[in-house]
């Protein structure tokens, strides 16, 4: 459970989000979208706790989420990074065991039974109990994307946050993410994911975060956040929203005419 | 289980291969003894006679040493590859062994008395790395990348006023002296360097193992690791720490001995995985076997010289390790 108020956030004295408010509840799907260079994984690092903000306060289970030990936020709190390369010789099972790091003093090399419980059940939970023992590199992007959730599963975080886990992914892989991230805040969690496709968001989730304009621009149901002028505003360039036969909502740029073409 | 069961294997092959080096170490030199002889030795330690006063007063204390200085190097080696993500990376480059090299060439040329040397090359090997990463700060954790840059300006600096040393020093002799101590020696100590030396390891080898965790959620990525609750700042200088005291530990007895702690690392981790759980322990028995069979071939090669062990290794230790990085590489 994440509540942040009044948030400016940015680097070296430049902001780049002001203005923020949110929270993000148990058993919650919720996307953050906008451009490039909006601040999505600013504000989700923020909230993660992992950024300081210039202002404002981010309370993470009712407690300030920068004033926590790194352990203790890591147990309150999961961040899947966006890609970042990882050594490829790491064997997955010991890739998802990492996530029980913050349960057990820092120094500490083993975890315990119900540690390694933890570990096999998040790695069924993503379904890749055969992968277990093989090496990160031998890997497709979508299983590798997996094993960063299986870390995140074992931390045993009440809140869940992802930094555009399907940016790599084909369209059924990026599905198949989000089916589970779906299954995994109906159990509880409490998720925001940062997505790039706005067509993905609709499809997956209830709720949107629409970030631009260096602020948020709208927070909400599909219906009330997929509007063509707020989605124009956000993303610099002329989108429609149109609704497909069955009823879905599908955001497309305006076609560009051509200068000069016959009218 | 696949995995740990090769990964316990390539321990048990690292210190098998140890124990082959130790006794073959004792055995072997101006007069080669009978391992049943060394065997009896070890077992009689207040025993008399020419064997024993060998085994107690020459090779065991100098075996021993070569064991605790290959596994020190080793150990520092595997901690700052681990830690800087970079498998080019001497626990030389922290700029310890530079900083060793100019004290001892200064107090070699002062006539400070030779049982201080010691001493002295541990507390400016600590020092040096110590001041190296304070440069590296940035914010309150120390940058990788500014620790290497400033490694590598502060070791030019410190190699380029000790050959000022040497081409100034009073005479041929002392020139000698600060030579021999450049090119890594394990001659003329005993029990009492080695009691002195294993305890500054020992510090160096109890922070450097609470770090492994750490090190190792490290190879997911830096933001990962934060992200699974590291404290970045607390790992680099905690790290940084244990492998200053180690490389201090091995410098003060054993002068300049290169390439075991940047070689070690890669032997190790082609044995038993890049896992630190294994790879540092695995150090341990690799580093200090490549030390002792590399001392045993530098006093008895060519009698009666010795060999400089330092420089014995690096000829060994390149082809071995270009050998180990080309097969890495047509393997990839």
């Amino acid at each position: 459970m994440i509540e942040a108020r009044g948030l400016a956030l940015g680097y070296r004295g430049r902001t780049v989000l002001r203005d923020v408010d949110l929270s993000l509840a148990a058993h919650e799907l919720v996307a953050i979208v906008g451009p490039n260079g909006a601040g999505k994984s600013t504000l989700l690092r923020a909230l993660a706790g992992t950024l300081t903000p210039q202002h404002g306060d981010v309370l993470v289970d009712g407690a300030r989420v920068h004033a926590m030990r790194a352990a203790e936020r890591a147990r309150h709190v999961a961040l899947v990074a966006a890609e970042e390369t990882a050594d490829g010789d790491v064997v997955v099972r010991d890739a998802v065991a990492l996530g029980r790091l913050a349960h057990r003093p820092w120094w500490r090399w083993n975890g315990t039974a119900d540690d390694e419980a933890i570990v096999d059940a998040a790695i069924a939970r993503v379904a890749l109990g055969t992968l277990a023992e093989r090496r990160l590199d031998s890997l497709s992007s979508g299983e590798r994307q997996r094993v960063w959730i299986a870390t995140a599963l074992a931390q045993q975080a009440p809140t869940m946050l992802l930094d555009e886990p399907t940016s790599h992914l084909d369209l059924a892989g990026a599905y198949a993410t989000l089916d589970l991230l779906r299954e995994l805040a109906a159990d509880g969690a409490a998720i925001a994911v940062v997505l790039h496709d706005l067509n993905l968001a609709v499809a997956s989730v209830d709720r949107v975060i629409l970030i631009g304009d260096g602020t948020v621009l709208a927070d909400g149901a599909i219906d009330d956040v997929f509007r063509a002028e707020l989605l124009t505003r956000a993303y610099g360039a002329e989108i429609a929203v149109r609704r497909t036969t069955d009823g879905t909502m599908v955001a497309v740029p305006r076609r560009r005419r051509a200068s000069g073409a016959a009218r | 289980m696949a995995v740990d069961v090769r990964r316990g294997a390539g321990i048990a092959v690292l210190v098998c291969a140890l124990a082959i080096a130790v006794v073959a170490g004792v055995a072997v030199g101006a007069v080669t003894l009978p391992i049943s002889a060394v065997a009896t030795a070890v077992l009689h330690p207040h025993a008399t006679g020419d064997v024993a006063a060998i085994v107690w007063a020459l090779r065991l204390p100098r075996v021993l040493i070569a064991t605790l200085v290959g596994a020190s190097l080793a150990i520092s080696g595997s901690l700052l590859q681990g830690m800087l993500r970079n498998g080019l990376v001497d626990p030389y480059l922290t700029g310890g062994s530079a900083g060793a090299a100019f004290t001892i060439a200064v107090a070699i040329s002062l006539g400070v008395p030779q049982p201080l040397y010691a001493g002295v090359a541990f507390g400016a090997a600590l020092v040096t790395t110590l001041g190296v990463a304070s440069l590296a700060r940035s914010g309150r954790g120390v940058s990788p990348e500014r620790l290497i840059l400033a490694g590598i300006a502060v070791s030019s600096l410190f190699a380029g006023l000790t050959t000022l040393i040497i081409m100034l020093s009073p005479s041929a002799a002392v020139s000698l002296t600060i030579l021999t101590w450049l090119g890594g020696s394990l001659v003329g100590h005993g029990w009492g360097e080695l009691a002195c030396a294993a305890a500054y390891a020992l510090g160096g080898a109890v922070v450097a193992f609470a770090v492994v965790p750490a090190l190792n959620a490290i190879r997911l990525g830096d933001a990962r690791a934060i992200a699974l609750g590291v404290n970045m700042d607390r790992t680099r200088w905690l790290t940084l720490i244990g492998s200053s005291l180690l490389i201090a530990s091995a410098v003060s007895v054993s002068g300049i001995i290169g390439f075991v702690g940047l070689i070690v690392p890669h032997v190790v981790r082609a044995l038993c995985g890049a896992d630190m759980r294994w790879t540092v322990p695995a150090s341990i028995p690799a580093g200090a076997a490549m030390v002792v069979i590399a001392d045993t071939v530098a006093r008895t090669a060519a009698p009666p010289a010795e060999l400089p062990i330092g420089v014995l290794l690096s000829v060994l230790g390149v082809p071995a390790f270009l050998f180990i990085a080309f097969r890495r590489r047509r393997g990839a």
